[in-house]
């Protein structure tokens, strides 16, 4: 088993270790996340205590209040890591205070043609990378 | 991000967890914008305040906020919500009075003014280049291109954050150069009742920053034809020749120009008002954005003329929507209004509400209310003006 390290740019800092959820498009929190359940809707994937790695997110600004309603339920993603922030997913992260990653200079179609969901990876609080167990 | 060591100190906590937290929330947006500091503002506008668009979840951020001790430190004046502040429409759905009032109610006690309306330039006028936090995409385009005043297009958590600590991030429009018109248009020949229709247009098709030339100099039109522009595209400033302060855009070397005729922006006008009138359930709605005091004093005075010569009984809803302190400016011309059968709406409107009886049509002189009640809550609009709209319903 080889490891692969992913270079990230911090937004929002917290160590971060569990599975890989990918999702393949862009999210509209509000209206496709169910904060009760945790569960992406379009895709069915629970994303719940995971990483959870999209490109970036569309949609209603009640997409922040979604984030934030996530983490009320316990129901929100341990960390996030996208290839694109906007201010809309930022916000909600601040207010739920879900971890926060930028992919650095790699793109998500190549990331996620080379991890799947159910990988593993760690993050510690002040590295700008993840190790993911490959 | 550049943070001065007063800032450092509001975002490490020595201020209280709600002041680090709301400070978190505007340096976090700024770096991931490329932010290269914080600006102070004057004015903040919160938006995103309606319960029918917000819900529970809205609900209880802006709870912790009150309950952990927020409190207003600049100026601040507050959208519209989801109920009608005099709760005696039959068309705005009272279905979440109590849950509105008590978003209201949180909101107040941080020291939040209760304006709730999507105009706050009647309570406030901006100065030229004076820095605000705005929500409400009307509010800042106008705050931008009529007064030359600068705001990017905040959410709503952003513009609670920035009410609480009175700052936010320098970036996007507060920049001079971010106010460098790419693109002129030319909407000549083209008559004031199709203002709607043209900033759609711009809106859906011009990605740059546009100037408009040869505009007509009636700010009832320009404000119809920036709110629509907004919302059916992402602008914050559209600059108006003639109009909006020199100093406070600047042109670009290389402009492209582009002419706007009646045949580009048609497809929006739905046909003219082919349907019977009489068998259709309609409302005729005007103030989207909600109506100054001269433009409802025009209505007002238009209504009640053809009303006494007997030219008028409404056999369908007319809805007219207005900030909520007319509750104290208007309240005679509003009663007497009622009396005819109008509906006056105060602090809120058809967008951000619940309508309680679906109908067949709406016709309006909003190209914005045109965008969401088509998009959102899928009902067939027309495009028309206030006084045709007042005209149509009067049988």
């Amino acid at each position: 088993m080889n490891n692969l390290k992913i270079p990230v740019k911090i937004i929002i800092d917290s160590d971060c270790f569990g599975e890989i959820v990918v999702i393949n498009e862009r999210i509209s929190f509000y209206g496709e996340v169910d904060p009760v359940t945790g569960i992406h809707k379009p895709s069915g994937k629970n994303i719940n205590n995971k990483i959870l790695l999209f490109p970036s997110t569309r949609g209603s600004t009640v997409g922040s209040y979604i984030l934030y309603a996530l983490k009320k339920y316990n129901n929100a993603p341990q960390c996030i890591i996208v290839e694109k922030a906007e201010p809309i997913l930022v916000t909600g992260c601040v207010l739920g205070e879900i971890p926060l990653f930028v992919l650095n200079n790699l793109s998500f179609n190549y990331i996620s043609s080379i991890i799947s969901d159910g990988f593993k990876a760690i993050h510690n609080k002040g590295e700008e990378w993840f190790v993911v167990e490959h | 991000m550049y943070l001065t060591p007063y800032q450092e100190k509001i975002l490490n906590g020595e201020y209280g967890w709600i002041y680090a937290k709301a400070f978190e929330l505007i340096v976090k947006i700024g770096e991931v914008l490329g932010a290269e500091k914080l600006i102070s503002v004057n004015h903040v506008h919160v938006s995103g305040v309606s319960y029918s668009n917000i819900g529970d979840y809205g609900l209880e951020f802006i709870k912790e906020f009150y309950v952990k001790g927020g409190l207003a430190k600049v100026y601040t004046t507050v959208n519209p919500g989801c109920i009608d502040l005099s709760n005696s429409s039959r068309l705005i759905s009272n279905m979440f009075y109590n849950k509105q009032l008590e978003i209201n109610n949180y909101l107040e006690k941080m020291g939040f003014k209760p304006t709730y309306t999507c105009i706050p330039y009647l309570h406030r006028r901006p100065v030229l280049n004076e820095h605000l936090a705005w929500g409400e995409s009307s509010a800042v385009i106008f705050a931008n291109s009529i007064y030359g005043a600068r705001t990017n297009r905040e959410g709503g958590p952003l513009t609670i954050a920035s009410a609480l600590t009175g700052y936010t991030y320098y970036h996007g429009l507060h920049l001079d150069r971010e106010r460098v018109i790419d693109t002129v248009i030319s909407i000549e020949n083209i008559e004031s009742k199709y203002y709607g229709l043209i900033g759609l247009w711009i809106g859906e098709n011009i990605e740059n920053k546009p100037l408009i030339k040869n505009a007509v100099n009636d700010y009832s039109s320009l404000k119809i034809l920036l709110a629509s522009a907004a919302a059916s595209g992402d602008h914050g400033l559209i600059a108006i020749d003639k109009i909006t302060p020199k100093k406070s855009y600047y042109m670009s070397d290389k402009i492209e120009k582009i002419n706007i005729e009646l045949k580009d922006i048609e497809k929006y006008q739905s046909k003219t008002l082919e349907f019977d009138l009489k068998d259709s359930k309609i409302i005729g709605f005007i103030g989207c954005p909600h109506l100054d005091p001269v433009e409802f004093t025009e209505i007002y005075d238009y209504i009640v003329n053809i009303y006494s010569r007997g030219r008028c009984r409404l056999r369908n809803y007319l809805l007219i929507s207005v900030p909520y302190i007319y509750n104290e400016l208007f309240i005679n011309e509003i009663n007497v209004l009622r009396r005819i059968g109008v509906e006056v709406t105060l602090g809120t409107c058809p967008i951000v509400s619940t309508i309680s009886e679906k109908p067949d049509y709406v016709i309006t002189n909003s190209g914005k209310a045109y965008f969401y009640l088509k998009k959102h809550k899928n009902i067939e609009v027309y495009l028309s003006t206030p006084f045709e709209i007042i005209r149509q319903l009067c049988e």
